[in-house]
Parts: structure tokens; sequence; C-alpha cells
């Protein structure tokens, strides 16, 4: 039993892994830039006020958490600003956007590959001459890749902006203090690696569910079951590779 | 007959899935020209059987020929060629959702041919009029919006943009009414004369198998049971065959009763 399960395990990630190679091998073929500008839209225009709404949310969890805690271990709420600014550049706008991006997009990128499979036009396009691989997953990877690391961008700041807000309304910090309490925690440094972590899960989050949809059972519910298989997997695989990035980042801070 | 007017050949076919294994050692060949009809209860191997063909699955021991070459160690990237000889009509009309009906149409030509979608026009116009469907109606809707039957020929008329010399039928009429089964088995039979490709189609339905097929091989647990032209066929002992020929016998029966108003008085 264990030991079918784990040869199991092998043979997916071998799988997985043939995919991947493939993905980075096609990065080196002509590129369908129509469908990479047509992705890029569909996953971080039409994913961003959702992503800005919740990023906005947690931050200001964040700042008002953060808060009552200091005041009651430490009697003192100074260095919210510092540790919520740090905490929302390091993690949370890049792995919360990501996380957000892996419900929308990445379920819809399993949904239509898996439907696409089901209905046999991957077969079809096979026939008429395609690489499934480079016509659907390879324009996915580079818009996820592109979107990822944007909309992380585009998070953080918005959040910095959310969490100086609710600093300022809730805490009763003016706007020139909150920056300047946060000055000495955050770096440029911050910024990029944020980017980095953003552009990496968007790395991860189509090749996980383009692998599940590829993958996908007959039947609705074998789609239903790519869908959540694919949206599972990328969030497992996105906290994954957030500690390994934190963790080679801490190298350099 | 000679080896070259083979277009098809299967020699001692093995298709396993894990354990289970769907093709079992087989063997035939098709005429150019021919029309053979695959028939067999569901899960009997049909569909593995075209797929095997055309590269969509590889088989784990024995040949696959087509017009002469050996398709046993043909990588994917080789498999264009055979490919483009070989159309194939999937059971779903497997039309891209995203393109309108010009386009699904030209998507072969544009890819095996190069051609604009301007210059594909004029084919995909002839394609549309082969299958008997309208140009000027359906050329800018989606797939969506053209009901199953007509998706099925517009799949049809993708595949016939290539000028394929083998046409290969999955299941062609699965999910559609009595008479629009009729006009698509008319159409298979219609087009394999005119186009004068070989054909082979894959199916549960006798009727079907009856009313187009030169030959027919019956399928049953991955082993050819039956094979021979329509008349033999009809003869045969086998319970299998007994069972479609008496279910196709039940449907005709059934067909002329309510075409004649049917009914006691």
């Amino acid at each position: 039993m264990i030991s079918s399960s784990l040869s199991q395990g092998f043979r997916v990630s071998l799988q997985f892994s043939a995919l991947a190679a493939r993905v980075v091998l096609g990065l080196a073929q002509p590129i369908r830039w129509r469908s990479v500008f047509q992705q890029i839209h569909f996953i971080a225009n039409e994913s961003l006020s959702i992503i800005l709404f919740c990023v906005c949310a947690a931050a200001m969890v964040t700042i008002i958490e953060a808060s009552f805690h200091m005041k009651l271990v430490i009697q003192n709420d100074s260095m919210v600003p510092g540790f919520a600014s740090m905490l929302i550049l390091r993690e949370l706008g890049a792995v919360v956007t990501a996380l957000l991006v892996t419900s929308r997009a990445g379920a819809g990128m399993a949904a239509e590959i898996g439907s696409m499979k089901v209905t046999e036009q991957i077969d079809a396009l096979r026939m008429l001459g395609l690489n499934p691989i480079q016509f659907l997953v390879v324009p996915r990877f580079i818009a996820c890749v592109a979107a990822g690391a944007m909309l992380t961008v585009v998070a953080n700041m918005v959040c910095l902006i959310a969490a100086m807000g609710v600093s300022v309304i809730k805490l009763g910090y003016t706007t020139g203090t909150y920056m300047e309490l946060t000055r000495p925690f955050i770096e440029p440094m911050d910024l990029l690696f944020s980017t980095i972590k953003g552009a990496a899960f968007g790395a991860a989050i189509p090749l996980f569910s383009c692998f599940s949809g590829f993958n996908c059972r007959e039947g609705a519910e074998g789609v239903g079951l790519a869908t959540t298989q694919a949206v599972v997997s990328s969030s497992v695989a996105i906290i994954i590779i957030d500690f390994f990035l934190t963790f080679i980042f801490s190298y350099y801070y | 007959m000679s080896v070259a007017s083979w277009d098809i050949e299967f020699d001692g076919l093995i298709k396993r899935f894990g354990e289970r294994t769907i093709l079992n050692g087989i063997s035939f060949r098709v005429a150019r020209g021919e029309i053979i009809f695959i028939l067999g209860t569901s899960g009997t191997g049909k569909s593995v059987l075209l797929k095997t063909l055309t590269g969509l699955l590889r088989a784990d021991a024995g040949r696959v020929l087509v017009q002469g070459q050996d398709l046993t160690y043909l990588q994917e990237e080789a498999y264009l060629d055979v490919r483009r000889k070989c159309g194939m009509v999937f059971q779903h009309p497997a039309l891209f959702d995203s393109l309108t009906i010009e386009e699904n149409i030209a998507f072969g030509l544009q890819r095996h041919l190069g051609l604009s979608l301007e210059a594909a026009r004029p084919r995909v116009r002839e394609c549309l009029d082969l299958v008997h469907l309208d140009y000027d109606e359906l050329a800018e809707l989606l797939p969506a919006q053209i009901s199953y039957g007509m998706q099925k020929r517009v799949s049809l008329a993708r595949t016939l943009a290539v000028q394929p010399q083998i046409l290969l039928f999955d299941e062609p009429t699965t999910g559609l009414d009595p008479v629009t089964t009729k006009q698509i088995n008319r159409l298979i039979l219609e087009l394999s004369r005119k186009l004068q490709t070989t054909s082979m189609v894959v199916s549960h339905d006798m009727d079907c198998a009856l009313e187009i097929a030169d030959r027919i091989i019956v399928l049953d647990q991955g082993r050819i049971i039956e094979q021979g032209r329509v008349d033999e066929v009809k003869k045969s002992p086998v319970p299998l065959v007994q069972d479609f020929l008496a279910e196709a016998l039940a449907g005709h029966a059934e067909t002329t009763s309510s075409d004649s108003g049917g009914g006691r008085p």
C-alpha cells in the first residue's frame, strides 16, 4: 500500500518535472504574444480589485492586532508601523496576492484545460500539429510570472497606504510620524525580494494548475477535482517556495 | 491486393492502461478507399485503437503502419506528417470555444500550410459546403452558438480542410437524434466516395455500420471476434454480433412504425 503510494507519488513528480522542463524549453520557441497579453489581462487586470480589497483588509487587521498586542505586552505601540510595514513587504503582499491569484486564475486555468482535455480539444490540437504545452501552458506561464510580479508591487504599495490609513484613523498617528517610524525598518531590498517572490509564485501557479488540467479525469466531476487539486497543490507550493525564498533572502538582510 | 494498396495496417497491437489490457493483439489491414467499421460495446478499446493510429496514444507492443510507414518508434514531432494524412473527427466536436467557426476550420490550414485567415477563406467555404453548411450564416458564430449536430459537421469540415487521405471517425453519431444521425452517416459515405479517402469509423451503432461500411470488424474485450463484409457479418453466429443485429433490426422496426404513423387503428 505504502510502496504503491510512493511509486504513484514518484510517477506524478516525474510527470510534473517533465511538464516544467518542457515549459522552460518552450520559452526558447516562438511565443504567442497575443495570448500572453490576453492572459495577463485575465490574471492581473481582472484579479486586481479583489486582490487589492483582500490585501488592504489583511494589512488593516495586521495593524490593529499588532497594536492591541504590543500595547498589552509592552504598553507601547510605536513599533507597530515599522513591524507591520516589514511584514507587509516581506510576506503579506506577495503571499496573499499569490494565494488569491491561485484561487481565481489558477482554478480557471485548471478548469479550462481540464475541459479541453475532457472534450478532446487537446487531442484536436495535437492532431492539428500543435504542441499543447507550447500552445497553452507557455503563454500562461509567462503571463503569470509577469502578472505575479506586477500584482505584488501594486498590492504592496496599496497595502502600505491602507496600513498607514488605519494607523492614522485608529491609532492616532500622523502620516509624518508613521513614515518616520517606518523608515528604519524597511529598505529597497524588501521591495525587490517581494517582487521576486511574486514572480516565483506566479511561475508555480500555471505549472501546477495546467498539470492538474492535463491530468483531468472524464466528466464534470473530473474537471471539479482537477480544479480543487490545482488550488490545493498551487497553494502548498506557494507556502513551500515562500519558506525557501525567505530562508535564502535572510542571508541578504 | 499489393502491399502498397493497404493504407492502414495493425499488426499484433497491444495497449494496456496499468494492469488492464485494452487491446490484445489486434491485427487487420484497411485497403485504400475502403470504409471499415469498428464495432463494439463501450470500453472495448475502439477509440484507443484510433488514437494509437494517430500517435495520441502509444502502443505497448505490436506495429501500426500508415501507407507503409511504420509508426512504432516515431517521435511526437515526426507524427505531424501522419496527422496531416489522417484527419480525425472526435467523439466530441472538439471545436475551440474561443474561436469562430471560420477560425476553427482555418486553424489546421494556418498551422499545416502557413496560410493567413484571408488566404484560407475559400477553402473554409468549400469545406463548409462539403458538409452542407452555409458559410455566410455560420462563419462568424462561436461553436456555442450552433447546435451539437452542426458542431459535429463543423468538426468534420475542420478535418477535411487539410485534405487528409485517411478519415478517422470516433463515434460520429453519439449524442445525435436519429435524423441527424442519418445525415451524418450519409455524409461519411458521400465524402469517402467523393474525396476517395480511406475511412475508419468507430461506433457501437450497427445500423450505421450496415448503412455505410464496406467491411465490419467487431471488437470485444480488446480482441477481434468477427470481421468480414457486411453480408458476411450479417450471417455471423457470434452472439454479440447477433445482439447488435437484433438491436439494429429493432431500431429499424421502430423507425418504420413511427414513419408510417404507427400504432393500432
